[in-house]
Order: structure tokens, then C-alpha cells, then sequence
């Protein structure tokens, strides 16, 4: 069976790699990356001084926690930029309704723009790889960890973009659904707490199975990560005991089950927002028809 | 080819589109005419599955698929009124990915790209980034990508809106020579002078409402299209004058030497009996013909002379 590209993915990455937008923002990307390699390495030197006698290289694992860190900020700034304009900037440039025309589905076309987006992180990603390297060599973790990285970072891309190119299919212009974007990310990752502290505040303390909303939260699911492969540990089994958490929430929390689980939930919420969107921008179904009535 | 039925468009109170039918044929270029408003680009942008109808129903060479399903998508080419291009791409790579967005395999793009760049004359555009060629060359690309996947209908939307008169004139000789190759084509525009010279049928809306649609000259023939008629008498006027005054529908516009003009809405047969009726009460006619009709004369006289 022959590999076909998706038309979406392949004309962007074409107009990308033609504009100087990308030229900027990889020089952009290894800028801020270098600057907090530069800082955390101070850091880590001060550090060292202090309580090691000067053994920098015991303390040089922290360089993954704050290079990683950075990357997934920049990578939060970046991905609804790129997606929340996508179909938005579409109707503005007035390419939509040629595109809508041809046989391509609505999920096609949306899948196409969340997958250029997480192929255009990963240039970033992987251009950032040698500075990230360096947390590997010299701070003994795996290879593996750094394809792991790779993979999480992947992941979360997609649950941007898919809230992104959500908004993008809501607002009529671009800003707005960048804008929008970013608001709904805080809200997500804010609200998946909202049940945990509400039966805390009923329970005495102790939150039950309320924190399965937890496994939709980014947030925790790269704490979870990063424990894990700083130090091998979970931070929610540490925490959590058997009287204070269900028995789904107990089992969960054990060893890296909890990060495998949380990353399907992420990629659902993502998968649930694709649809949404691929909804909103058919024209048989969604806003075409309202945008279509306020054009006439 | 197209089949529309009872085709109704509303938007809350306001009716866009009123219970349209029509028929189009295979292989006709129909041009469709109305005023600003009369729900042309309505009607067209639901036959291309850009909007969604309040009733009625859409076929295309005789499929039942449904408007905006891939089978019904891969029947129609569409060029739009207003539209943009990417930057920084090539003419051929936005074949190319047109074409993909068909299913098509990008070695019989490359070769389908060739044909129909030098049908629209843009051979020598190839390797051009697409936003820097001018309107009219963008406008004929347009229809070389709606031509792509080979579809039976081509609905070209104000193609020649915000053309220079050279690109208007090239814009209508690539829609004549789709024509002469036996494509069915629908053209919307407001440039009646130019629908005439081209299309052989019409439909004409107003405010929703198909006022007339058919072949151009069957529509003349039918209502006339605001057609004087004029007789060249070589016997004495005044029995001629009195025989129209009694006939019913004729109307005598002017009279002058050996020479009379009447406005008559009678079809071909009824004029060919008024002339006989002339010849029976022994008028001697030396000359008795129509004018030729005009888009714009039956656009005004069918919509009562509505704004374009």
C-alpha cells in the first residue's frame, strides 16, 4: 500500500519551510533554550560550590527538569499560535471554501492542521536536542529518557493543537482564537482540580476518586513524568495512602501506570476536541452556515 | 446533468432561496442572472455543499448522494467569486495539492497539470510562486484546479469580477472552449453583454424566485424579451394601422413612412399569424422581422428593471 501524505500537512510544511517564519523562530527557540541552559548551568555551579564541594557533575541531572521545563513553556506559547490561526486564518484568507469543496472531510483537514503543527514542534524539539543531550551525557540519564521526552512533548502538542484548532473553528479571527486558546488550556487544567478540592473541602482532606479528573491535567501528568524519570518514584504514590484515595485511584497511583493512563485521557480530551472542531467547520453542520448568513 | 427541487434556503423570516427548481442539461452553459441579493450565490453555494438548505433537493448525473458527500464533491468544480492563494507556493504544487485533496495520485496530477495549465495559458507559470501572479492569471488557475478531477460540472461564481477587460476577454474565451469540449458548465455573473455572447441558457432570479430559466432563445422567444417588431408596408398605411389597433397584446410604438413599429409579447407562432392575418386582409408586406433581443432588454423587462 502506497503512503499518502496528508494534502494539509504537506502544504504547510512546503510554506513553512519556505517562510523566514521559521528561520526566526528556530533562532528564537535555541535563544531562550540556551539562556536557560546558561542560568540553570550558573545555578547548578553555585549549587555545587556550596553543598558538594564543587561535584558539579552530581548535580548536573537538574539540567533535564529545567531545559524540559523550558521547552514544554516555549512549546505552550507556540502550539496555539500555530493552530488557533489555522482555520481561522483559512476564512481570512478566503482558501476555505475551496478547500471545503473538495473531497477531503472535515476531520481530514483538521487532523491535517494539528499534525503539521506537532511536525513543526518537533523541529524545534529536535533542533533543541543537542542542548538537551547534554543533560543526558553529563547528567546520567538514558537515551531512552530523551525519546520518552520526546514522545510527552509530542503528545502534549497534539492537546494544544487539538484546543487550538477547537478555538480556531469557533473564532472568526485568528487572534481571537489564539487568545482563546490559551484562556481554555488554564481552564482545563484549573477545572480537572475543581472536583479534587471540592470533595477535600467535603471529605475532610481526603479527595477520594475525585482526583481521576487529575488524569485529564497536563500538569500533573508531567510531574509524573519528570519524577519519574529523575528519580524513578511517583509523587502521587508517595502522597497518596490507601484511606485517603478509591481503590481505582489507589491502583492507579502505583509505579508509571498513572502517566500511561493520564496520557490516553489527554490524547481523548484531544481526539473529543478534533471532533468538536471538524464538527464546527463543516458547513453542513457547523458555523459555515451562521458565517455564510452574516456574509449574505 | 443538474437537477434542482423546490430548493429552499431561509434564514429566520427572510427567504433566500423560495422553492427553486430547475433543470440543467449536459453539456449546456447556463448563465444565472439577478440582481444583487436574488439568492444566485445561495443557490450555488449549496449545490457545492458550502451551505446548508432548508428544503428541497440537489442531484448531479443522476447520483442520489447527498449534497456535500465526497460522491456528489468529486461531480462539481467550483470557483469561487472572491479567493485566496497560499505564499510562498508554486503554481504546480497547488495543483498538487488540490489534486491530493481529490484522492488523486500526484504522477497523474503532474500530467493532468501540464494539460490544463496550457489550456488556461499558464504554461509558462509552472514553477511561479501562485500570490504573485495577477487576478485574471489567478482566476484562470482557479478553474484549472476546479478542473482537476475531471468533474462533470464546473460553477464558476462572478468569475470575471475585478478583471481588466483583457482578462474578461480571456476569462470567456477558456469558458467557450470548456464548453466546446462538451463540459456543463454554470457561470454566475453580472455582466449580462458577456453571459449573452456565451452562454446557451439562462435562469433568472429575483429575490429568490426563478423567474425564468431555459434555453437563451426559447426565454427570448417566451417573454418576448422586450422585442419590437417591425413592418415595412408597401400598401396604404391606414388599414394596417386600424388592423393592429384591433388586435389584442399589439401595441403600435411608431409609425412612419411605409414603415410601422409594434410591441407584440406573442411567441413565434402567434407573430407568424399576425403576419398572415396582415397578408389575408390584403396588407402588402415588404418586410416583417423582430429585433434582436438583448440579455439586458428581458433582464429588465422580467425584474422590472432591478438594479444590478
Amino acid at each position: 500500500m502506497k503512503f499518502r501524505m496528508n494534502p494539509i500537512v504537506k502544504k504547510d510544511l512546503q510554506v513553512t519551510a519556505r517562510s523566514m517564519r521559521l528561520s526566526w523562530g528556530l533562532f528564537a527557540y535555541e535563544g531562550v533554550l540556551t539562556f536557560a541552559f546558561m542560568l540553570a548551568l550558573l545555578g547548578i555551579q553555585g549549587e555545587s560550590r556550596s553543598f558538594y564541594g564543587g561535584n558539579i557533575y552530581s548535580y548536573l541531572v537538574m539540567l533535564f527538569p529545567v531545559l524540559a521545563i523550558s521547552q514544554v513553556c516555549i512549546v505552550s506559547l507556540i502550539v496555539p499560535l500555530l493552530t488557533a490561526s489555522s482555520i481561522s486564518g483559512e476564512k481570512e484568507r478566503q482558501t476555505f471554501d475551496i478547500m471545503m469543496t473538495t473531497c477531503m472531510s472535515p476531520f481530514s483537514i483538521v487532523v491535517g492542521k494539528v499534525t503539521s503543527a506537532v511536525i513543526r514542534i518537533l523541529f524545534f524539539v529536535l533542533a533543541g536536542t543537542p542542548i538537551m543531550a547534554l543533560a543526558f551525557v553529563v547528567g546520567g540519564l538514558s537515551w531512552l529518557d530523551l525519546l520518552s521526552f520526546m514522545l510527552v512533548i509530542s503528545l502534549y502538542s497534539v492537546f494544544l493543537g487539538s484546543i487550538g484548532i477547537f478555538c480556531s473553528s469557533i473564532c472568526k479571527k485568528a487572534i481571537a482564537a489564539v487568545i482563546l486558546s490559551y484562556v481554555l488550556t488554564a481552564v482545563i487544567c484549573g477545572a480537572t482540580t475543581i472536583p479534587v478540592i471540592l470533595r477535600m473541602l467535603i471529605g475532610r482532606g481526603k479527595p477520594g476518586e475525585s482526583l481521576l479528573f487529575m488524569l485529564f491535567n497536563p500538569i500533573l501528568f508531567f510531574e509524573e513524568y519528570f519524577m519519574q524519570v529523575m528519580t524513578g518514584e511517583s509523587l502521587m504514590a508517595d502522597e497518596l495512602s490507601r484511606s485517603d484515595v478509591g481503590i481505582l485511584t489507589y491502583a492507579l497511583s502505583r509505579g508509571t501506570l498513572w502517566i500511561f493512563i493520564s496520557a490516553a485521557c489527554i490524547l481523548l480530551l484531544s481526539f473529543v476536541f478534533m471532533l468538536l472542531a471538524s464538527w464546527r467547520v463543516n458547513p453542513l453542520h457547523g458555523s459555515g452556515t451562521r458565517a455564510s448568513r452574516k456574509k449574505k | 446533468m443538474l437537477y434542482i427541487r423546490d430548493l429552499t434556503k431561509r434564514y429566520g423570516n427572510f427567504t433566500a432561496v423560495n422553492h427553486l427548481s430547475l433543470h440543467i442539461p449536459a453539456g449546456d452553459l447556463f448563465g444565472f442572472v439577478g440582481p444583487n441579493g436574488a439568492g444566485k450565490t445561495t443557490t450555488i453555494r449549496i449545490v457545492c455543499g458550502l451551505l446548508r438548505a432548508s428544503g428541497g433537493s440537489v442531484q448531479i448525473g443522476g447520483t442520489s448522494a447527498p449534497v456535500g458527500s465526497r460522491e456528489m464533491k468529486r461531480q462539481i468544480g467550483y470557483v469561487p467569486d472572491f479567493f485566496g492563494v497560499y505564499d510562498n507556493l508554486k503554481v504546480k504544487e497547488y495543483m498538487e495539492m488540490y489534486g491530493s485533496m481529490y484522492g488523486m495520485y500526484t504522477r497523474d496530477i503532474a500530467k493532468l497539470t501540464d494539460d490544463l495549465l496550457e489550456l488556461v495559458n499558464l504554461t509558462d507559470k509552472k514553477e511561479v510562486y501562485v500570490d504573485t501572479l495577477s487576478r485574471g492569471m489567478k482566476q484562470r488557475l482557479c478553474v484549472a484546479r476546479a478542473l482537476l478531477h475531471n468533474p462533470k460540472l464546473l460553477i464558476l461564481d462572478e468569475p470575471s469580477s475585478g478583471l481588466d477587460p483583457r482578462a474578461r476577454v480571456e476569462m470567456k474565451e477558456l469558458l467557450k472552449n470548456l464548453h466546446a469540449m462538451g463540459k456543463t458548465i454554470v457561470i454566475s455573473s453580472h455582466i449580462l453583454s458577456e453571459l449573452s455572447e456565451m452562454c446557451n441558457s439562462i435562469g433568472i432570479m429575483q429575490q429568490g424566485h426563478l423567474l425564468a430559466a431555459g434555453l437563451m432563445e426559447d426565454v427570448m422567444n417566451r417573454f418576448g424579451g422586450g422585442r419590437n417588431i417591425h413592418i415595412r408596408i408597401a400598401s396604404p398605411m391606414e388599414p394596417a394601422i386600424r388592423l393592429m389597433q384591433e388586435q389584442v397584446g399589439v401595441r403600435i410604438e411608431s409609425v412612419r413612412e411605409n414603415e410601422m413599429i409594434i410591441a407584440y409579447n406573442g411567441g413565434d407562432q402567434q407573430i407568424s399569424a399576425l403576419m398572415q392575418y396582415m397578408l389575408q386582409n390584403g396588407i402588402v408586406l415588404t418586410d416583417f422581422h423582430r429585433e434582436e433581443g438583448t440579455l439586458e432588454g428581458l433582464f429588465m423587462q422580467l425584474t422590472g428593471g432591478g438594479a444590478e
